[in-house]
């Protein structure tokens, strides 16, 4: 008896272990990520984002081209956006070769997430129509005005400081509006709402074609891989230095890349660029060693710190904004200046992503409430009170862990 | 006792193993062999019967107009031509066996045609349709062309069709599509009914995870992308008024994506051709797995969804050449409400049927 009631707690103890050992997620080594962002498969690099780096240049040539009065036109502006002639032909806009050469477009690749836009192309035209409509309006409207006072309702030049800018009859500068806004509606949505995304990540036999190591075609990666690489050059894509691009974090382009600089310049929020890397580092670790758990653990981390990041800046220039328009007399050039980038950032709100919900911080309605509040009242942004900016800067900050008065210097 | 707790140990270690190790379990117990029987004699043949017989009314026009045209027997031609259409609406989205190895789909509808070409065929009188290049100078799309869109008024089209040469082409083109749609009916008449029914298993290769595939194939490239979405520009940077389908005919792109659209809602559901009778199908496979999705059957999902689809579709114009000019949005709503079913389907349904997608959107960088 005695020997029985033994044999019987060994064979339970051992049922336990053999319970514990099959299980997938105890089990298994905990994922290390590697220095810097290398991988390697055969001694060849497996790490590829050339499309990224493509369309961030062709975003940097489009917000030039915007505020290029001796040259741009119509045509060659709408060209910049679509990589295509307005009848569907091929374009050669740019001044790289590589980039005519290229069958990619910025237009192609704004808001046209998986998990935001594939069910929803009626507002993702929409928001293309937009960024089409910045782009005429700049050159229709203010184009027209380069040599002319801008004032209420009249399109024209403003100083800011020493700089000029261009602004439209309510105050916008639209080659502001087309660069923040792609911030959200090109590299944020890409990557938060597609690429990190497990319908993106483990589509078809990404997963089978990942776990036994079978490459895409004629590449070195798994396309499991590639996707989360894809996320990554929507940041790192214009690095000097790609594999550990942290210390030169904001000086590499115009859009993501400079603004995690920026917050990461602000105290209050020193360190989100090395978490930002770190996660990207560690996530592509785990595709390697198959841990799909962490995989995704990395991607809520991304899209949580990612969308703070465009917060953050939204508020930021709100701030900056109202305090340019509370000087005695206000600094109208400075403000509408500041106010312009908040503008674009408050659209690109409607791309971040809450790892909570699966969905947008914020609906369509409330981005649409406020950019209606900026530029939809009167004469815009001439018209704007401090008491309006502080309602949308408190309305953004309360979604998120920061203050406004955390986001505003 | 003791032999019970060994007994229980080793079970407690296959248990615990088994789920994790083995990937997706590819057996259940519905019966699969009942879908493809009646998926073969009770909605694919009878719909290529339906639409056999409407080939060969149309072949019978054609001769009467060749033989006589008039504005008279180019009516009765333009009719069995869009009674045809219709029941091709059927048949495309079985592109399996015979009809995939001739490309079937390729060979009847592609579209926007080549007017061009044909022209240049027709005066040149020297052409191969067999040849891949000449997929969009054949099939419904050429006689669109020919029939409502070779001149401006019916007395032009009878004027401009009667040469020899236009008739030639027209007797080519519906003897082609005629022969096409006939060797494919014959062969599941034949042999293949047998084959297909017989590959029961749950491979990738079996009939069943091949036809599911081509079936979603078809819902996403033809029905959601042709009819749809590539004329309302959803991937491009504009819209084409030109590449809806039956284009020159004007007013009848919208029945035939509602024709379509009836059919891949019937297929999935199980729906006799012709018929209201029910039986094995992708809906009740998911019934009888009991998939939910948030509470809710998805073969329901799914059908609401087809509803959906139709719903929205009901405020487009019958011209969705017009649609695209006047009001592409409500293009764009019905697109999402197609898009929707996508996700439904190639998602949850091929997950719930251990179904492997084989094709995937290039769409990378």
């Amino acid at each position: 008896m005695q020997i029985e009631k033994v044999k019987i707690w060994t064979l339970a103890m051992l049922s336990l272990v053999a319970v514990s050992s099959c299980d997938n997620d105890d089990n298994k080594p905990s994922v290390e990520a590697p220095a810097t962002y290398s991988f390697m498969r055969d001694g060849q690099s497996t790490v590829s984002f050339s499309g990224q780096t493509a369309r961030i240049q062709m975003a940097t040539e489009l917000i030039g081209e915007m505020k290029d009065f001796d040259n741009a036109t119509l045509i060659t502006a709408l060209e910049m956006f679509r990589n295509e002639t307005a009848n569907g032909g091929d374009a050669n806009p740019f001044a790289s070769a590589e980039l005519n050469a290229s069958t990619k477009s910025v237009r192609s690749k704004t808001a046209a997430s998986r998990d935001f836009f594939s069910t929803n192309v009626t507002e993702a035209t929409a928001i293309k129509q937009d960024f089409e409509n910045w782009i005429t309006a700049q050159i229709n409207e203010v184009f027209p005005n380069e040599n002319t006072a801008a004032a209420a309702g009249t399109a024209g030049q403003i100083a800011d400081g020493s700089s000029t800018r261009y602004i439209s009859a309510k105050g916008l500068e639209y080659n502001q509006a087309v660069n923040k806004g792609l911030i959200g509606a090109l590299m944020l949505d890409q990557m938060l709402n597609n690429y990190l995304g497990t319908a993106v990540l483990n589509e078809a036999s990404n997963r089978a074609d990942n776990d036994a190591g079978t490459v895409a075609s004629g590449k070195t990666y798994t396309t499991m891989e590639h996707k989360w690489d894809e996320a990554y050059g929507y940041l790192f894509g214009t690095s000097v230095n790609p594999t550990n691009p942290v210390s030169e974090i904001g000086n590499e382009d115009a859009f993501l890349n400079k603004y995690l600089g920026r917050v990461e310049g602000d105290s209050d929020f020193a360190g989100i660029a090395q978490k930002v890397f770190d996660a990207f580092k560690l996530g592509r670790a785990a595709i390697v060693a198959r841990d799909y758990t962490v995989r995704d653990e990395q991607a809520v981390v991304l899209r949580d710190l990612l969308s703070q990041v465009i917060a953050i800046r939204a508020v930021y220039y709100l701030q900056q904004g109202k305090n340019g328009l509370s000087q005695n007399p206000p600094a109208y050039g400075q403000a509408f200046h500041d106010l312009s980038e908040g503008f674009g950032f408050v659209y690109s709100l409607r791309f971040t992503r809450n790892p909570q919900t699966g969905a947008s911080y914020f609906t369509k309605s409330e981005v649409d409430g406020f950019i209606n509040s900026l530029v939809g009242n009167g004469n815009g942004f001439w018209d704007l009170t401090s008491a309006t900016l502080d309602q949308i800067s408190n309305s953004i900050a309360a979604k998120f862990d920061f203050t406004v008065a955390q986001a505003g210097s | 006792m003791k032999k019970v707790l060994t007994l229980l140990f080793v079970i407690s270690i296959v248990a615990s193993c088994s789920s994790s190790d083995n990937g997706p379990d590819t057996t259940d117990n519905f019966d699969r062999s009942a879908m493809l029987v009646n998926w073969a004699d009770n909605i694919i043949v009878p719909s290529y019967q339906a639409y056999k017989g409407e080939l060969d009314e149309l072949k019978t026009k054609s001769d009467g107009f060749i033989a006589s045209p008039s504005v008279a027997t180019l009516n009765e031609l333009r009719t069995a031509w869009q009674e045809a259409y219709k029941k091709w609406q059927h048949v495309s989205m079985f592109e399996i066996g015979r009809a995939e190895a001739l490309t079937l789909r390729n060979f009847t509808n592609i579209f926007p045609a080549d007017a061009s070409e044909i022209d240049q065929n027709i005066a040149q009188g020297n052409y191969n349709l067999t040849l891949p290049s000449t997929n969009d100078e054949q099939g419904f799309p050429a006689l669109d062309y020919l029939l409502n869109g070779i001149a401006s008024d019916d007395a032009s089209i009878v004027n401009a069709l009667n040469t020899t040469n236009h008739k030639n082409y027209l007797n080519d083109v519906v003897t082609r599509l005629r022969d096409l749609g006939t060797e494919v009916l014959n062969d599941w008449t034949t042999t293949y009914r047998d084959t297909f029914v017989n590959n029961n298993g749950s491979s990738a290769s079996s009939a069943v995870n091949k036809l599911v595939n081509d079936f979603m194939f078809y819902y996403e490239k033809s029905l959601r992308a042709g009819k749809i979405g590539i004329p309302a520009g959803v991937f491009s940077n504009n819209t084409f008024n030109e590449k809806v389908e039956a284009f020159y005919k004007g007013d009848f792109s919208k029945a035939l994506f509602l024709e379509a659209l009836n059919a891949a809602q019937n297929f999935f559901n199980g729906k006799h051709y012709s018929s209201s009778t029910t039986g094995q199908s992708l809906k009740s496979y998911l019934d009888f797995l009991n998939t939910i999705k948030e509470g809710t059957d998805l073969s329901q999902l799914i059908n609401n969804q087809f509803n959906g689809s139709r719903t929205s579709a009901t405020n487009l114009e019958n011209s969705f050449s017009q649609q695209v000019t006047t009001n592409n949005t409500l293009m764009l709503q019905t697109y999402d409400q197609l898009q929707m079913n996508v996700v439904l389907m190639k998602v949850d349904m091929f997950q719930a049927l251990s179904i492997q997608v084989d094709f995937v959107d290039a769409d990378g960088d």
